[in-house]
């Protein structure tokens, strides 16, 4: 059973259609929702809560019809909004609670699970502060608290890292990996961020458009593409490229020691390092380069028109 | 070139807003390029653009930009463009009208800002049908792009931008980067705030880090990171056994700590001779005893400066 | 010793009914409404006329008393209008009371664009505004009919058997009256806060939105030189309905009167035309169109 299923999605609003027949299932643990603005993100997210109807086809969260379950799927979903959405007059612990038990648990297990969401993403003693006192970083906070009380099946987050300092977002994207390895919850995260979602999900949806540019595996993408090699180097690049080539590999070289080289199976990195001795270079950085995130993104946009690409789908 | 009309300056700049501190003691001297000012929230960043634009008077010290003070109103504001932070707009008004509404107040001509707000446009990638939508209907996105359009219209020679990437989905992220670095290119003082550090690497010619209200550091990353010298460097060597590339980097006499990683694949070395380092580990992947996969510096970077400097006692809660 | 990890866990205990799910709003909403000292303070005035009926009426059922302290003034008789007047009074407590705490309800949540977290919780639009309704409506209710049936109860009590008999009516009349202003008030208030950005604003509407028909009304009255522009007039409609629910004579001549049927539209489009206003108001997301 699948996270997210979409059977032939389609959303009108004001007129036009935002949504045009999006259809495919979703599985990851965390699922990273990408495209670019205007492509139809928070159109999507606000049809899986039951904000709007669709206007033709069908959507699944965890198995429940968007159409006619959705009070069930807000029982079993906890939302954070990109924007402000908070009650400026309540204090912190009030207003998670209040959350709380709207989502259906009864006042004292509410309070106590209030408190433990409040320590769990680390807000103090500002719990007792009233919301509208609170920095950009404390509201992003609270935000996740209030979703996580209830104890969700799914965890949607707009935009988490939205006006984080550095500290913040780092703090945050590590709460996210957590939440992940904790196991009970999915996690559907929407960003602009290509390296928040490249180190929190390990599958992703790239809208565009209204239609699905891509559905792809992030986890299967990182464990193929071994043999690409980039490196930093110093002395003559062009010699060594000579040798690697000699050797039976694609080798460039760039400006700045850089160079870029695909090797055959049979070679390894010790190869690399033994030529760099004989031409007299040393190498100061290498690494594999993984087909990352950004490059699947462009290639998705590359597709005008938006046909789908399976660029790899788990069986 | 006469280094005072070339440059951005603040000398001993101090701004309190009564008794609540913006910046202390600030003195900067900026070149053409492109800066990047990193900080927490609240740190003095938007004080700092304030200062810089004019918008608020220094209560001590001087500010001037390109030799000019704000004082001298008219020229000042005709080299200097402002993207702000915040998201508000007049009311009713279409994206493009927005524009031409800016840059009719520099007393241009009708057609003369015709066709600079379309330039604008253009150039920050605002679709022109949408430019003529209500910016009520605008997403975030389109927003910021406006906003952008209307700082870079009149051509400025001082561009200050406070996080212009808000908002703006990857592509338009790589778009707006490439333009500020253009900008950057061409001459133009191009001063930004940002939090995302990996891509105020690729863009910056300096870095500024600011926070409580002052400066920290400033300079070019690598510049900045080789001044913090109680911190050796630091890299990550990713290697099949990292035990084992441990204990010869130990031997060797040129590692000051070594940190396995979580995975158990890799080591985090710090050395205080980098180049003495890569020699030696060169040596040992060619020995062919340890199979070494990725090496990579792990903090010649804004985000490591940012947590050596800032840190999180920096970000209050 | 031990160490304890606190890491995240799910919850897996009972949850509650979603028919609850609206009373949670009305608990919070009360707590909002109440937690204000105005709130009290305009409690405490809106009972003072009952304080003083109190003692009215102790005194009309206690000749000695009555005579000590009146010696001899006109009598004093409790019957449908006295009644009707104090139902009216306390109605128009429950005006003022409303203008206050209606916007508290529904003002800090628009405010800080709490919908969209609100509504990503299983409570629908319609169950959201039953909440808060509900909250309204209780907290009116301490002031009208509930404070009106105490009176009515005590009169009963002091009075002699035969009156307690004849005016049983009563209770009906005062209930379904209140109820009825109540709805009304609730519905404009929810209204008239969902509307209006800020709360004292949102207070002065609601005395506008209540007055300001009347004045036009009256216009038109004087202009087209006929009475159905009372129908316009709230304090008017109302008195009149109270009036006949309570079966006391009525104050204007036969051909002003206002027959039931009109005065049941004009309120059922009021109604109708709040909840127009609601259903526009509150949603999770707006569409913005061009």
């Amino acid at each position: 059973m699948g996270v997210i299923a979409l059977d032939r999605l389609e959303v009108r609003l004001g007129g036009r259609t935002v949504l045009n027949g999006l259809t495919g299932e979703l599985r990851g643990r965390a699922i990273g929702l990408l495209g670019p603005n205007g492509a139809g993100k928070s159109t999507l997210i606000n049809t899986l809560l039951g904000f709007h109807e669709p206007s033709a086809g069908g959507a699944k969260v965890l198995g429940l019809d968007v159409r006619t379950d959705r009070m069930r799927i807000r029982e079993s979903v906890g939302y954070m909004p990109e924007n402000d959405s908070f009650i400026g007059n309540m204090n912190g612990v009030r207003f998670v609670r209040y959350m709380a038990e709207l989502a259906g648990l009864p006042p004292a297990a509410a309070l106590e699970r209030a408190h433990e969401a409040l320590f769990y993403v680390g807000l103090g003693e500002v719990r007792y502060r009233k919301i509208r006192t609170y920095s950009l970083g404390m509201k992003q906070l609270i935000k996740l608290a209030q979703a996580l009380a209830h104890g969700p099946k799914l965890l949607i987050l707009d935009e988490p890292t939205n006006g984080l300092d550095p500290m913040a977002r780092q703090r945050m994207v590590q709460l996210i990996k957590e939440v992940r390895k904790e196991g009970s919850m999915h996690m559907l995260i929407s960003s602009h961020l290509l390296r928040d979602i490249d180190e929190t999900c390990d599958e992703v949806l790239i809208l565009n458009k209204g239609r699905i540019a891509a559905i792809s595996n992030i986890e299967e993408e990182r464990r193929s593409h071994r043999n690409f090699i980039e490196m930093e180097m110093t002395g003559s690049t062009e010699a060594f490229a000579e040798k690697m080539r000699a050797l039976g590999c694609e080798c460039a070289s760039f400006a700045g020691g850089r160079v870029k080289v695909v090797m055959p199976d049979a070679l390894s990195a010790r190869d690399l390092y033994v030529t760099a001795a004989e031409t007299g270079v040393e190498i100061r950085r290498i690494q594999q380069r993984r087909d990352s995130l950004e490059d699947i993104f462009l290639r998705a946009m590359e597709y005008e028109g938006g046909r789908v690409e399976h660029v790899s789908l788990p069986a | 070139m006469n280094a005072a009309t070339d440059t951005i300056r603040f000398e001993n700049v101090s701004k309190f807003y009564g008794e609540v501190l913006g910046v202390n003691r600030i003195t900067l001297r900026l070149e053409p390029g492109v800066t990047t000012l990193v900080g927490p929230n609240g740190s003095g960043k938007t004080t700092l653009m304030n200062l810089m634009t004019g918008l608020v008077q220094p209560s001590r010290g001087e500010v001037s930009v390109l030799g000019l003070k704000p004082s001298n109103a008219t020229e000042f504001f005709c080299n200097v463009g402002y993207c702000a932070q915040f998201d508000s707009f007049p009311r009713g008004l279409t994206g493009f009208q927005f524009v031409l509404d800016s840059l009719m107040l520099f007393g241009m001509s009708d057609e003369d800002a015709h066709g600079l707000a379309v330039e604008a446009l253009e150039r920050v990638q605002l679709d022109a049908a949408a430019a003529h939508r209500k910016i009520a209907g605008y997403s975030k996105g389109m927003r910021q792009k406006v906003r952008l359009a209307q700082a870079v219209a009149h051509h400025p020679r001082v561009l200050v931008l406070d996080e212009p990437l808000n908002g703006l989905d990857p592509m338009a992220r790589a778009e707006s980067l490439a333009l500020f670095q253009e900008l950057g290119r061409q001459g133009m003082h191009v001063v930004i705030s940002s939090h995302i550090l990996d891509e105020v690497d690729r863009v910056s010619d300096r870095v500024v880090l600011i926070t409580g209200g002052y400066l920290i550091a400033q300079g070019n990353i690598h510049e900045v990171r080789q001044e913090v010298r109680d911190k050796p460097m630091q890299l990550l060597v990713r290697c099949d056994s990292p035990e084992l590339l441990a204990s010869k980097m130990f031997a060797v006499n040129h590692c000051v700590e070594a940190r396995l990683h979580a995975d158990g694949r890799g080591v985090f070395v710090r050395t205080g001779d980098v180049d003495q380092f890569y020699r030696i580990l060169n040596e040992i992947a060619v020995e062919g005893l340890v199979k070494i996969e990725a090496v990579a510096p792990f903090d010649d970077n804004a985000n490591a400066i940012y947590q050596y400097l800032i840190g999180s006692e920096g970000g209050t809660v | 010793m031990s160490v304890f990890l606190h890491d995240y866990r799910p919850y897996d205990g009972v949850t509650t009914s979603l028919w609850r799910r609206p009373l949670v709003l009305a608990r919070y909403g009360m707590a909002e409404a109440w937690g204000s000292k105005i709130t009290t303070i305009l409690f405490i005035a809106a009972l003072l006329p009952c304080v003083v009926e109190l003692v009215m009426i102790y005194l009309a059922d206690n000749p000695v008393a009555r005579m000590l302290v009146l010696r001899g003034s006109p009598v004093l008789v409790i019957n449908e209008s006295f009644f009707v007047n104090v139902l009216e009074t306390q109605c128009w407590f429950a005006l003022v009371l409303a203008a206050w705490i209606a916007p508290r309800l529904v003002s800090f949540d628009l405010g800080d664009n709490a919908l969209p977290i609100l509504l990503s919780h299983p409570i629908s639009r319609f169950g959201y505004v039953l909440g808060k309704f509900i909250a309204l409506a209780w907290s009116l209710s301490y002031v009208t009919w509930m404070p009106v049936l105490v009176l009515l109860v005590y009169q009963c009590y002091a009075s002699p058997e035969p009156w307690a008999m004849a005016h049983l009516g009563l209770a009906f009349g005062i209930v379904v009256g209140s109820l009825l202003w109540i709805v009304v008030l609730a519905l404009i208030g929810l209204a008239v806060s969902s509307w209006v950005k800020w709360r004292v604003i949102a207070t002065g509407a609601m005395f506008a939105v209540v007055f300001v028909p009347a004045g036009v009304g009256g216009i038109t009255d004087a202009i087209l030189r006929t009475h159905w522009g009372l129908l316009l007039n709230v304090p008017v409609v109302m008195t009149e309905i109270w009036r006949r629910l309570l079966g006391a004579p009525p104050l204007m001549s036969p051909q002003l009167e206002l027959p039931n049927t009109a005065m049941a539209v004009v309120l059922l489009l009021a109604g109708l035309a709040c909840i127009a206003v609601l259903n526009a108001r509150i949603r999770a997301r707006e569409v913005v169109r061009g």
